[in-house]
Formats: C-alpha cells, structure tokens, sequence
C-alpha cells in the first residue's frame, strides 16, 4: 500500500499544495489519507447493506426474512452512520487544523493509536451484531435498553469512543501550540473544525456515559435499567454525533466551495458567529428524539428542541445565506457572474467536487434541514415518529448532505493528496448529478409514506401484510414501487462512486505537475493569485448578492408552504392530549 | 475578508454586513420566533399535544391495574368495553393487553399507556384515512396517561412501530369507536 502514500517533500517533510496553495507536512498529509481510506471501507462494507435493507423494505421483493433484516438494518446503520463518517471527521480534524496552518500533525503515534483502537473498536461492533444470538436482538441504531443487545456490543462502541478520543487528541495539540504561537483568530475552516471537536467532546462523554450504564447492567452489575433514562442518555451521543456530521460537512462547504468554485468569505463576523451559535446551542437538541415520550416535561421538551428559541435553526439560516453569497460574490468579483444567476451558470458544474458540494449544501437545505424543523416541532413530531418520514429526513441530512458532501472530499483528496487522476473522468462528471437526484426521489418518497401512509420505520413486513390481521397499509404500495427503483439506482450511484475512486487510487494516473491540477481551480487560474488575493479596496461584501438573495427566498417560501401543509394535516386529527 | 484558509486580517469584526444578508438575518429571526411562538401557543390553544401526566410504575403494578380494569369491563365480541372514561392499555412482545377496546365517539377517554417488557411503539391510523395517524413511544417503567377523544366512528388500527424483538411486526390492535350517545 506505499504507493498511495509516496508523494515527494522537501528536506523537512513539507510540500506546497499546487491547489490550495497550502504547505502540506508529510504527517498530516498521511495520516489524513489513513483515515479517509478506512472511512471508504466503512462505506463500502455499509453500503452493501443499504441494498438489502431496501430490497426488503420494497416487499415486492421482500428479500429478507425479519431474523436477518435486524441485523442487516444495525449493519447499515453503524458502519454508515458512525463508522463512515467518524473516520471521515477524524481526516477532517486534520485537514482543517494541522494542514490548515501549514503545521506538522504532532504526536503522530496517538494519531495511530486512535486509529487502531477505532478500527477495533468498529471490528468487534460488527462482529457482535452478526453473531445476535437470544436472548439478544440487533441492536439498530440506537440499542433501546431494556431490549438487550450482546455484551461485546456496548463494549465495542466504548472502544470505538475512546479511539476517537485519542485520535483527536493531535488536533487538540495543535490548536494548543498555535495558540501559543500567535495571537490572531484562526482561519475559518479551523475554527470550524474547532467548533466540531468541541461539540464531537460532548458527544462522546455523552457516548461512554451511556454505553457503560447500559453494559453494566447487561452484565448484571446493576440490577435494572431505566428506559427513560438510557434514552435521554443515548441521544446526547445519538444527536450530538449528528451535529458532528454537520458541523463538519459546513466545515467542507466553506473550504471546497473556496477551493474549487472560488468562493470567498462575505462576513468572517456573520459566518463566525453561526458556529458559536452551534457551539452553545447545536447539542442541546438531544431531546428532538423524546418529543413523543412519556418522561419528559412539556418545558423541557419545548425548549430543549427548539434549541433555546432555535438559537441553532437560525446559525443554519445564516450560513445558508453565507455560503452560496460566498460563491456569488467570490465569482462576480472576478468577473464571472452576469445578471442574476451568471456566477451559478458559470460555475465549474463538470467538476465532481463542485457539483457534489452544491448538491449537498442544496439538498440538505431543502429536504433535510426543512423536514427536520418540522419534525422538532413538538405537536408535528406525533405525525413524524418512528414513521419512515424520519427516515427519510436523516437520509436527507447524512446522505444528500453529508455523505454527498464527503464523496466531494474525497474526490478532491483522490487529486490532491493521493495525486491521482480520476479513473473514468466521464462517469466521475456525472455521478454526483446521478447519487443525488436518484437518492433524492427516494428520500422523498420515503417521507411521503411514512407522512401520508404513516408506513412504520423498523419492520420488515407491513405494506403487503401484517402477520395476524387483514389489515395492512396496501395503500402505501405504488410509492413503495417508485422508492424500491430509486433506491436501487442509488445504491448503484453509490457503488459508481466506490468504483471511481478505487479505480483511481489504484490504476489513476499520476499527476506529475501542478498543470495537471489546474482544471480544479475555478476558472482554471493559477493559484496563489486571484483565489487568495485580499484587495482592502475592492470588499468583497460590497459585491450583489441578488441571485443568492433570490434563492434563500424561495427556500424560505417552501419552508413556510410545508410547515402550514404540515400543521394542517395535524389539525385533522381527533383531539390527543391535555 | 477572503479565504477560509487564511486568519482573517485586519478589524474583521468591524467590516460592513452586505444589505441583503442584513434583510436575511432578520428574516431568520422572525422565523425562528414565529416557529417557536407558534408551538408554544399550540399546547395551550390546540388540539393535539404529545402531553399527559406521568407516573413510574414497575410491570407487576401495571398488570395489576389492568388485571382489575378488565373485571371491572365488559368483556364483548368487539372487544373490551371500559367501565368509565379510564382505557388502559399496555404493549408487550408481540401484542397489545387491553385491545380491542370499544370506545364512543365524541367522548373523552383517559388512555394509560404503559408496557410489561421493553419499549414499543403506539401508532394509530382509522383504517379508511391512513394518512390521520399519530405515533407516542410506550416504555416499561412508566404508565402515561393521555387525553384522547376520537371524533368519527370506525375502526382504529395500532401497530406498533418501535422495534421491540424480531417478532415485532405482527404487533397490531384495534380501536372500535362506533356512534355516541349524545
Ligand atoms: C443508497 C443509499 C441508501 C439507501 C437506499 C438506504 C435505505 C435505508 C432504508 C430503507 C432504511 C430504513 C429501514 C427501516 O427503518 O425499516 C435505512 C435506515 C437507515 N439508514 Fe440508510 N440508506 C442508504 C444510505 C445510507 C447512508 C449513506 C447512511 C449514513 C450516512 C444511512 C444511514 C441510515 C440509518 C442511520 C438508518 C436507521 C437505522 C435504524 O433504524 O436504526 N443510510 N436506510
Ligand atoms: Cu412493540
Ligand atoms: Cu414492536
């Protein structure tokens, strides 16, 4: 495997980025690339399941029986939605800090530690979720005690925790000593790397705090296990690792849309703040996933999932302005953006790395962060519970926007840091166009069974029968057609991107020169020059930001349309509730 | 101002806010209080709230109670009739005690919702509307007494949709509401 790790350095291990301009240690630049290939493997390994936990789903086909449904659906679950992405975050950690600031990644020994220890920690998950035996089950997600998952698998997930722990330890480090380097605010992308591994700490205190309550009592060293308790507990780690994934999936949005699409920063102040905005308010919202519980105070829960009076909904409204200003006005000021929506047409659209970002901040936007507003919605949620809506909601968020905005990352990663060529650059053009409208029809569809048919989540069988009675949501079954095909088209968008980006790593063409890069810089200009230019003269802010101006506008229109739609359908329900 | 790789110069702090973020911004706060103020108001105002009163109860407890409540119903073909305006009902693997219940139409009924084993899902739908349903989570350990007036009458359908064993997808019941009194 040396070959992927063989790029040349000067005496003291540094080499210049020939696209981001950045001078990259040798340290840094591995270790990130050790991390980003083991996410693959993750997705790869999780991605296979996604295909028969909806061939099952689709009950047409019915692939598995209920036994093994569980078990493929915890699979899927686990090395998708933890293992893919925490690796994924892990090289994002270093990317944004030590690479960022142009440093070496200390401690590279923790850094492999870590490594090693989440790989463990993510064997024995996987291990204990395929040996289930009773009277365990498979665990899902989220392991609801009292429904006892095997032994090795809450050990296994403690492990996990504590690899990251350590993995992100050099990170820390490095903030540390820059801190004490320089006095000065950090470029963004740091800070909001920062903002990610501040939040990832809470989250993974959460994690080890409830995994060790739920494995001391399966090991009977207590006696009983509070349901109520192990939930609130569980969705600190369960919500707070969400908010991981999109703290660092914005994190992305500012550094690729800059790189490759010339974006510039409109408001460092407005930008800023929205991260300590999420700082203080983002892991507060655990108590989203308890709105329909019994156990919660009505206060609480009000106040807790709008996030103290949706402090973080409105830093997700702000960089939902910011980011695409960014483009506009980072592209108008070099000329390449005419009327309205010039800067957008303009834009590098045949770059995978462009385009999967664009779908990512898009989709998120309008089908993930949307549904998720209307769902932590106290009264709204009832409609949304355990029904395949929330499902569809976090396919928006982790796959149309984080998973889409990795596959992004690791494209550029593939040019510049494994200095390969794509293989099949066609194909690699339009798999981005392809993962994200196939995903998309199927993620609606969906939410559109589980709102409009109220189709459970977590079953296999219930469209075309329900074992002991006549009744069954049969109703539900055409969308189920059309979200059984767009799912499989999915799955394979997905297996085209694990195709390409092999490929490439594998028999990709080596790129020799910074030339051979120059189609990722926006615009193809040299680097160093137009991208990083500060002019005190010609800000940036001054530039017109109509065209995003328009487009924030109709996102607001649909949101407003939805949740109206949304709280009409709940107020033609019988009367529920004191 | 410029990149997001490099520290910011100068008094960022200080550099001027474009005109349409500005509008943006404020746009983004009313929003967040409308969303805010209009789920607060609904708990108080509106019909459907996740909201009821909660008390601890271990399984044998639960059992008890609805052990005593189904001598003190009739036992019919349709299912169980209650003796007051108290609906017990608990989840358990794979079924639900106290189902089918018959139930009048217009009238308010106190459903304790509780479970014997782990923690299931009540999600109910009247059979010829399926897109009017709603969802609670049910856990051991806690019986959760909510307010519930079914306004037609018709058959109300509950499966459950927590994952609670590999038999969970037989786990259904019925509401029977038929015609009221008054
Ligand atoms: C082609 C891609 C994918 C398809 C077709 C797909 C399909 C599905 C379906 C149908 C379910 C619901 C099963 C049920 O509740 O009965 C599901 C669950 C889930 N999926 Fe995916 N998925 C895909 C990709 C992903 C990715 C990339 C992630 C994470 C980044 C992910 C994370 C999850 C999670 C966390 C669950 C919930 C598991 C649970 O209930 O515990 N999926 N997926
Ligand atoms: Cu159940
Ligand atoms: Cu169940």
């Amino acid at each position: 495997m040396t070959w992927l790790f063989d790029n040349e350095y000067d005496d003291e291990g540094f080499r210049r980025c020939g696209v981001t301009g950045l001078d990259v240690h040798r340290s840094v630049e591995n270790h990130a690339k050790l991390f980003g290939l083991t996410a693959v493997v993750a997705l790869l390994f999780g991605g296979i399941f996604a295909f028969t936990v909806a061939m099952t789903r689709w009950e047409v086909i019915g692939l598995l029986p209920a036994e093994d449904f569980y078990i493929h659906l915890s699979l899927h679950a686990w090395n998708l939605l933890i293992f893919w992405m925490i690796f994924t975050e892990i090289a994002i950690l270093y990317v944004g800090g030590p690479m960022v600031l142009g440093r070496k990644l200390p401690f590279t020994s923790l850094a492999k530690i870590g490594w090693g220890t989440m790989v463990a920690g993510a064997v024995a998950v996987n291990y204990s979720i395929i040996t289930t035996s009773a009277p365990d089950e498979a665990p899902l997600l989220t392991s609801y005690a009292p429904l006892p998952s095997s032994p090795l698998f809450y050990a296994g997930v403690i492990v996990f925790l504590l690899g990251t722990t350590i993995a992100a330890l050099p990170f820390f480090v490095t903030l540390w000593r820059e801190r004490k380097r320089r006095t000065g605010s950090l470029p963004l992308v740091t800070f909001g790397a920062f903002v990610t591994s501040i939040i990832a700490v809470e989250a993974i205190l959460g994690g080890l705090v409830t995994f060790s309550y739920a494995l001391a009592w399966r090991l009977e060293l207590i006696a009983t296990i509070d349901a109520a308790l192990y939930r609130q507990l569980y969705w600190i780690v369960g919500h707070g690792s969400q908010q991981i994934n999109l703290v660092a999936m914005i994190t992305v949005w500012y550094f690729l849309t800059h790189v490759v699409g010339g974006a510039e920063i409109v408001s460092e102040k407005v930008s800023r703040t929205a991260f300590i905005l999420y700082l203080f308010f983002i892991n507060m919202g655990a108590a989203h996933h308890l709105l329909s519980d019994p156990a919660v105070t009505t206060g609480w829960r009000i106040f807790n999932t709008s996030y103290a009076f949706y402090g973080a909904t409105f830093a997700s409204l702000i960089h939902a302005f910011a980011i695409p200003a960014g483009i506009e006005a980072g592209r108008r000021k070099r000329g390449k953006g005419g009327g309205l929506f010039g800067w957008l047409t303009s834009a590098p659209w045949k770059n995978p790395v462009f385009s999967s970002v664009v779908f990512s901040i898009i989709l998120f936007g309008f089908l993930g962060g949307i549904t998720g507003v209307l769902m932590g919605q106290l009264q709204l949620n009832m409609a949304w519970h355990n029904t395949l809506a929330t499902v569809g909601h976090f396919h928006a968020t982790v796959v149309l926007g984080t998973t889409v905005a990795f596959m992004g990352l690791l494209y550029f990663l593939i040019r510049t840091m494994f200095m390969r060529r794509l293989a099949f650059p066609r194909l690699a053009a339009a798999q981005p166009y392809f993962y994200a409208g196939t995903m998309s029809i199927a993620t609606l569809m969906l939410m559109y069974v589980g709102i409009l048919y109220g189709v459970p989540r977590r079953t296999s069988e219930v469209v075309e029968n329900i074992p002991g009675t006549e009744f069954s949501l049969a109703a539900a079954a055409p969308l189920f057609s059309v979200f059984g095909i767009f799912a499989l088209l999915a799955v394979l968008g997905g297996v085209l991107f694990l195709v390409i980006a092999l490929a490439s790593l594998i028999v990709g063409e080596r790129i020799e020169s910074p030339e051979d890069n120059a189609d990722l810089l926006p615009d193809g200009g040299a680097h160093g020059t137009a991208i990083d230019a500060v002019d005190e003269d010609d800000p940036v802010h001054a530039y017109e930001m109509r065209g995003t101006f328009v487009l924030c506008l109709v996102f607001m229109a649909t949101f407003v349309v939805a949740y109206v739609l949304n709280w009409y359908l709940l107020s033609q329900l019988w009367s529920i509730g004191a | 101002m410029g990149s997001p790789l490099k520290p910011p110069d100068g008094n960022w702090w200080n550099q001027p806010i474009n005109r349409r973020e500005s509008i943006w911004l404020g746009l983004g706060a009313v929003w967040s209080m409308i969303l805010f103020g209009w789920m607060s108001i609904w708990t108080r105002e509106g019909d459907q709230n996740p909201i009821g009163r909660t008390y601890r109860v271990t399984e044998e407890e639960f059992r008890e109670k609805i052990e005593a409540y189904k001598e003190a119903a009739d036992e019919t073909d349709d299912g169980i009739v209650p003796p007051g305006d108290e609906v017990y009902i608990a989840g358990l693997r794979y079924g639900w005690d106290g189902l089918p219940v018959v139930l009048e139409a217009g009238r308010e009924y106190d459903l304790h919702l509780g479970a014997y084993d782990v923690q299931h899902g009540f999600s109910v739908r009247p059979e010829e509307t399926l897109s009017k349903q709603i969802n609670l989570q049910i856990l051991p350990g806690y019986e959760w007494v909510v307010p519930m007036t079914f306004d037609e009458p018709g058959t109300y359908q509950v499966i459950c949709n927590e994952f609670c064993g590999v038999g969970h997808r037989s786990m259904h019941g019925t509401f029977v509401v038929e015609e009221g009194d008054g």
